[in-house]
């Protein structure tokens, strides 16, 4: 018999209220993107670790690779109730949405034994290896090479936008195994050990002057031939379904999931303590647009939940959520902008405490319309898969 | 949210039904038969038992709730139907909130059996549409005034409106028929859904036992989801529309569907669509669940059909190109559904400056924040 959802939910609670963490003496990152310092990272993989013994993450994986077995929903209402109470974020979420599920689901038993409960713990921490600088939204033109040398790949190449990439032990890791095959055809995925020599990590500057970002340069680095993840040449179809993770269209990860609506509360909250501009009509009218759409954004996932509900385009909601979902926390973080007016203009300026926040969130907002499928991309793919229009390409 | 079998069986079958009823043909036939006096398909209506879903089965209704309201206005909309459906639905439910148990046993039954099509004549000459904003007036027991752009006008047997009395707001029932009132045909832009304008000139009538205003507000979330659901409906069939076009028109030896200049703009239209619908059975489940969220989520639904509705109609025509301009292409039947529907009970812009002042207004004690699942 297991365990109904609302103990679940009460046991969480109570397990926070001793064990939720006060905020450390320095800042921390609003995202697992933007970690950049060992004394951020070493908090939230305790953080996590904690979190894992108390059998919080990776509720519903398999016992037998260190998750609880726990009946689906579980994790979701673990997840809920961290939100709720304002917890830390899980750190090491790359291995948790995407190369976790993909080792469970496609991994060889050595490979799930090897990797899953440590990925959950944060006793390893992963990264991703997809985009080159050549290689972006037209990811499969990717050049980085693995050539099979006995029971080894020798990987020569260069991958960009790897967040978390200078604390990472491992990478999911796509190269291309036969350069004479298609170019979809002929690319190979493997889970890469990074702390290896060949491999060099060099930070990358984002537009907002933070770090956060890295790029991975690999020069005649050798890796085990058994960190194949599936077959060779089966990287594409892999890769794709890491991106179905990625923008939300799967079920199954292992935690860290966010409930929308966060930034809108703010821009309520600057609004509403900005007396002359509350009475504003234009900004009213346009605050209230954006709450509507708020709205849609938190009961989209009640809707999907039931299938009559969604039966008509059984796609949609779930292709969609990651291009409305970033679409609309742009829309909100250019709005707070707006709002601050020439405070707005400010970044961090030490006369007047407080500045730089809305202007940070907004050229932030663009790795969300940009990462894991351009918000043009995503159009692609709703207007092929679920309106039936023919390819552009 | 709340769907089940049984829901999802009245879709169908009136998916199915409306499919074979409704065709553009008919609905074509109908605008040029404009006087004709009867209500279109109406004993079929009946039949199936739509003109009483809402009413309660004591009163000789089906006596469902919001979500299969939100259901058969869907697929109405979605075909256009040009019968004063809606209007009676949401009359009879108002006659409800704001009767005794007498009133509601003499009026509801013949309502239910599809003996008298009803309406709620509410709208000022001016525009105005709130029940407060009435200029009608009760004297010994009479109404006086006019109503515009009433719902069925010229087909319906009772017309329930709000008047002013001087201890306050009332709405009273009047007979069509009843001395003193005239009713004259409105030409309108959306043949579909005829209305007319109503002259009361010291008419009989019976004055509803219950409190108007208390009753008015809590029936307004029924008209505003009812409509916003009808305009979703219409919103996706023309967004289906318009893709299947696109998807078969060749220009430039490939069909149109496949450049981004077409496609693109699509996809914001579904994604409206798809929001729309969300914010729907949302405020559905809230209204049959009697959550206090439930008023504003259906306002939310309504501001949000205002503007998807004419947005995927507008790329309908346009889309459809120079055969989106002529009468035989079906895109202008909608648009002219949707630019009518959008000011009733309010349009985007009403909607919001209420949102607006439920999140901004009050101290920050009083203050609401969103809606949550």
């Amino acid at each position: 018999m297991s365990e109904p959802i609302d103990e679940l939910r009460v046991r969480v609670r109570e397990w926070l209220r001793p064990n939720l963490p006060p905020a450390p003496a320095f800042a921390l990152p609003q995202n697992a993107l933007t970690v950049t310092n060992d004394e951020q990272m070493s908090w939230l993989r305790d953080w996590q670790a904690r979190l894992y013994d108390a059998g919080f993450v990776g509720a519903e994986w398999p016992a037998a690779y260190g998750g609880r077995g726990l009946a689906p929903g579980a994790q979701r209402a673990i997840d809920q109730e961290l939100a709720r109470a304002g917890a830390p974020f899980l750190v090491n979420n790359v291995a948790l949405a995407w190369a976790g599920p993909m080792i469970l689901h496609f991994g060889t038993e050595a490979q799930r034994q090897r990797f899953l409960a440590k990925l959950l713990r944060a006793d390893e921490i992963w990264c991703q290896g997809f985009s080159e600088p050549g290689a972006g939204s037209d990811l499969a033109s990717l050049r980085t090479r693995a050539v099979r040398d006995g029971n080894e790949y020798r990987i020569d190449g260069h991958k960009v936008w790897t967040s978390l990439g200078r604390f990472a032990d491992f990478m999911i890791l796509l190269a291309r195994t036969d350069p004479s095959a298609p170019k979809h055809a002929g690319i190979s995925y493997f889970l890469a050990p990074l702390r290896i020599p060949g491999v060099e990590v060099r930070p990358l500057t984002k537009l907002t002057g933070e770090g956060g970002f890295n790029q991975v340069i690999f020069t005649a680095a050798r890796i085990p031939a058994n960190l194949l993840l599936g077959r060779e040449g089966q990287g594409w179809e892999l890769a794709t379904a890491t991106l179905s993770f990625e923008r939300g269209a799967t079920q199954g990860s292992a935690g860290a999931s966010s409930l929308g609506g966060a930034a809108l509360e703010q821009l309520i909250a600057l609004l509403r303590s900005s007396p002359p501009l509350r009475d504003d009509a234009v900004l009213r009218d346009r605050l209230a647009a954006l709450a509507i759409e708020a709205t849609a954004l938190r009961y989209a996932g009640a809707r999907m939940r039931v299938p009559g509900l969604v039966a008509d385009r059984p796609q949609a909601l779930p292709l969609m959520s990651k291009l409305v979902g970033t679409e609309h926390v742009q829309r909100v973080a250019e709005l707070g902008c707006e709002i601050a007016g020439y405070a707005g203009t400010l970044w961090q300026d030490p006369a007047v405490p407080g500045t730089g926040e809305w202007p940070r969130s907004y050229l932030s907002s663009f790795a969300g319309t940009i990462a894991g499928g351009t918000s043009e991309i995503l159009r692609n793919v709703l207007g092929e898969k679920v309106l039936g229009l023919p390819k552009t390409r | 949210m709340r769907y089940d079998e049984e829901h999802a069986q009245l879709r169908g079958e009136a998916r199915r039904w409306l499919a074979e009823h409704v065709t553009p043909t008919e609905l074509r036939r109908l605008a040029t038969d404009a006087r004709s006096g009867e209500p279109a398909l109406w004993p079929e209506l009946a039949a199936l038992g739509w003109t009483g879903l809402l009413i309660p089965e004591r009163h000789g209704g089906a006596g469902l709730g919001a979500v299969y309201l939100a259901v058969l206005a869907e697929e109405t909309g979605r075909r256009l139907l040009p019968a004063p459906l809606l209007p009676t639905l949401l009359a009879a439910k108002l006659i409800e909130r704001a009767s005794d148990v007498a009133q509601r046993e003499r009026w509801l039954p013949g309502v239910a059996r599809g003996e008298a099509v009803a309406t709620v004549a509410h709208v000022e000459p001016g525009g105005a549409w709130e029940a407060a904003a009435t200029s009608a007036t009760l004297e010994h027991g009479r109404i006086s005034g006019a109503k515009h752009h009433v719902w069925a006008g010229g087909t319906a047997q009772l017309l329930l409106v709000p008047v002013r009395e001087r201890t306050g707001l009332r709405l009273v029932l009047v007979r069509s028929d009843a001395e003193g009132v005239t009713i004259e045909p409105e030409s309108g832009l959306d043949s579909s859904r005829r209305t007319g304008r109503v002259r009361f000139a010291n008419a009989a009538c019976e004055v509803l036992a219950g409190d108007a205003t208390a009753a008015w507000r809590g029936w307004l979330p029924w008209a505003w989801l009812a409509l916003a659901a009808e305009m979703a409906g219409g919103a996706d069939a023309v967004l289906t529309l318009t893709a299947a076009y696109a998807a078969t028109r060749v220009q430039f030896d490939k069909p149109i569907g496949s450049f981004q200049a077409i496609k693109h703009p699509l996809v914001n239209v579904l994604i409206a669509v798809e929001q729309l619908r969300t914010l729907v059975y949302a405020a559905a489940s809230a209204l049959d669940a009697g959550e206090p969220e439930a008023d504003r989520l259906a306002r939310m639904a309504k501001a949000a059909a205002s503007e998807a509705y004419p947005f995927a109609c507008s790329r309908a025509v346009q889309f459809h190109g120079g055969y989106g301009f002529t009468e035989d292409c079906d895109a202008h039947l909608y648009l002219r559904r949707a630019l009518a529907s959008r000011p009733a009970f309010g349009d985007a812009r009403e909607q919001r400056a209420a949102i607006a002042a439920s999140l901004l207004d009050g101290d920050g004690a009083t203050a609401a924040s969103l809606p949550r699942p």
